[in-house]
């Protein structure tokens, strides 16, 4: 029987597919188009007054191939106990050699953090990170042991340089990221989820909890990116219920179709791909829960980002106009036609300010549309989410 | 050379030193100044020191969702950790933490991360997914850093909070009508002479069951004021197997040491 690759993977990650086919079987060159929408990429900020400054020229725009994600690679590589353990600690010392140099510059990570990475490096680069016989070789004084690996060594000193030369995103380098309990891929051209959105899958659960009719309801995650939101979503919403996962960026859809894929739930999550609530034609008045975390960072603040973040993550997911709020209020103002009556909403949001405003625009400037309006904080404090209920 | 300095290196990073000492919370540097005061005292709820640097979500995340989860990191969850609690409560004067579930233990959790500089959200990429748990009952603290989600540390520093409540929190013991309860037995080494045939082998550090064990022993300890040997006497060993016991495990050491010192004994080596 021949192993089969599923089409998402061949459109998620075009260049593995070759690796992969030369692995497994045959496959046709994946057409892609990544040019397509640039134009409706550039052109979908029509609110913002200002034009913002060109973006840094991206590593992140369009890689010209993009490896697979390290811990679904086969493990095809051998390579000695001795040589991983020269990369190792090469590695180490560059981490160590990082120093607070990143933290002092732009609140970047400090060598401590870059060490743990490293850890994470080797846990998805070792095939099953198999510590004892890491331990076994270690405790014998055997550098010879042979280990199978997911990265042949060379990529690896490519990959760790990558890492701390460029500041390229460690989440980038190995393709994944740690998401409640998902492992969700993710590449150049989709943004990395944080801990903090985690939160909005976990306020649609309270209200779930209480309200069958929205458990059995039609959910919208606006701007997925990943599929992180629409897979947290689908999982709580157990057999009950649906997902639409949308996002402008083709990257995006493509990457949110295998992940939603991986965790086999295309019968629960619907990806269109289109801005806002655009995808959601026909579904005007029956949406039961409206969620979102939007591009909310201030058009000005780009430019001082963390270097993982504003030399490598995509600025369409990053940056919400003159004061961050573009696409907030464009979902907000958009929101109660959608929304059916009772139905819940939460977006995120860049903090104690916005929420703010965007409670007291939704009670003033939409007045009647939604009740219950309120906040929610994420694990720091820090005044995040913005939730309500559409009245009736 | 070069080879056998990396070796030490690299088991310096991969050998889970700390493996059986998870309170070792020093072993975070950055995180030493929350671990539990160490002059807390066998008997004395534990008081809770402020923990700068640590900031408390208003919100208290639900912890079911978390329990439910189905997947990947089912491995690194205790759930059925303390499935056979009830068989000791009758031994134990007051409440025993150690019995609840984890979502029943959570609930009297305050739940924190670190305090993130800045804006954070889309602004950060960090990948610091500490979790930060305080038993409210005790202030005991509990935190986890070394994982990749937040959910898996989470369910670490549970893990850690079950170990500093079975090494801090002590439970009254009536000598008079003192049998040794299961849990105990069950990390006591064969020769035991009260150790029935039923108790099975002997449960290790390594066993999550041993931290159950160890709470009865400490508390028995406790109740002796420090003195060893009479425990022994109660738990058919000589003193050398029971201090050998002790010494096996260094949370469980240290706890005893320090109960030792504030009853003015000297320390076991």
């Amino acid at each position: 029987m021949k192993p089969t690759v599923r089409p998402s993977f061949v459109r998620a990650w075009p260049c593995i597919a070759s690796d992969f086919s030369t692995f497994f079987l045959r496959l046709p060159p994946p057409p892609l188009a990544h040019a397509r929408n640039i134009a409706q990429i550039r052109h979908r900020r029509i609110h913002s007054s200002l034009s913002p400054p060109p973006p840094p020229p991206l590593l992140a725009s369009s890689p010209p191939s993009v490896p697979p994600p390290l811990f679904l690679r086969p493990p095809k590589y051998t390579t000695t106990v001795a040589d991983l353990l020269e990369w190792h600690s090469w590695a180490k010392s560059l981490a160590a050699s990082v120093g607070s140099s990143f933290e002092d510059s732009d609140n970047g990570p400090d060598s401590r953090l870059l060490c743990r990475e490293l850890n994470w490096l080797m846990e998805d680069v070792l095939d099953g990170f198999d510590p004892s016989l890491m331990h076994k070789a270690v405790a014998r004084d055997d550098p010879d042991v042979i280990v199978s690996s997911r990265a042949d060594v060379q990529e690896l000193y490519r990959l760790w340089k990558q890492r701390i030369e460029e500041r390229r995103p460690f989440q980038y380098i190995v393709g994944c990221e740690h998401w409640r309990d998902l492992i969700l891929c993710v590449r150049e051209g989709v943004l990395i989820p944080r801990p903090e959105t985690e939160i909005i899958v976990d306020l649609v659960g309270d209200v779930i909890s209480k309200d069958q009719g929205l458990r059995e309801g039609l959910w919208a995650d606006l701007g997925t990116g990943s599929g992180a939101i629409a897979i947290g979503i689908a999982k709580i919403l157990g057999d009950y219920g649906s997902v639409i996962a949308t996002d402008l960026s083709p990257v995006a859809i493509q990457v949110a179709s295998f992940n939603v894929e991986r965790y086999s739930l295309q019968e629960k999550i619907e990806v269109r791909e289109g801005s806002w609530l655009d995808p959601l034609k026909g579904v005007e008045g029956k949406v039961a829960g409206l969620v979102s975390n939007p591009p909310y960072i201030p058009s000005d603040d780009i430019g001082g980002l963390q270097a993982e973040v504003g030399r490598h993550e995509p600025r369409l997911a990053l940056d919400g106009g003159a004061e961050g709020m573009d696409d907030l209020l464009h979902l907000c103002n958009g929101a109660a036609s959608m929304l059916k009556p009772g139905s819940f909403f939460a977006f995120e949001t860049n903090g104690e300010k916005q929420c703010k405003f965007l409670v007291d625009y939704m009670q003033n400037q939409l007045p009647g549309s939604f009740c219950n309006v309120n906040t929610a904080s994420d694990f720091a404090g820090t005044q995040r989410f913005v939730t309500g209920f559409r009245n009736g | 050379m070069k080879i056998s300095m990396a070796i030490q290196s690299l088991r310096r990073s991969l050998l889970p030193g700390t493996a059986r000492s998870p309170p070792s919370l020093s072993s975070f540097p950055k995180l030493s100044g929350f671990a539990v005061s160490a002059s807390v005292r066998p008997r004395a709820i534990v008081a809770a020191s402020a923990a700068p640097g640590w900031r408390t979500g208003e919100r208290t995340r639900r912890w079911g969702g978390f329990c439910s989860g189905n997947s990947e990191h089912d491995k690194a969850l205790g759930s059925c950790f303390y499935s056979n609690g009830g068989a000791a409560s009758s031994n134990y004067g007051g409440c025993s933490y150690l019995e609840l579930s984890d979502e029943g233990l959570m609930k009297q959790c305050e739940m924190g991360t670190f305090k993130t500089s800045g804006p954070g959200g889309q602004h950060r990429n960090k990948r610091e997914s500490a979790v930060r748990l305080k038993h409210i009952p005790t202030g005991i603290i509990a935190q986890a850093v070394e994982d990749r989600s937040q959910h898996k540390n989470r369910a670490s520093a549970l893990l850690r909070l079950r170990t500093l409540l079975a090494l801090k929190v002590r439970n009254a013991v009536n000598l008079e009508a003192y049998s040794p309860p299961k849990e105990l037995l069950q990390i006591l080494p064969l020769k035991s002479t009260v150790r029935g045939s039923d108790c099975g082998p002997q449960i290790g550090p390594n066993n999550p069951k041993f931290m159950l064990g160890v709470q009865a022993l400490l508390d028995l300890l406790s109740a002796f004021e420090g003195s060893v040997s009479e425990a022994a006497k109660l738990l058919g060993l000589s003193t050398g197997a029971l201090s050998r016991l002790i010494l096996s495990d260094d949370s469980l050491r240290l706890a005893v040491n320090e109960l030792r010192a504030s009853k003015g004994l000297k320390p076991l080596k």
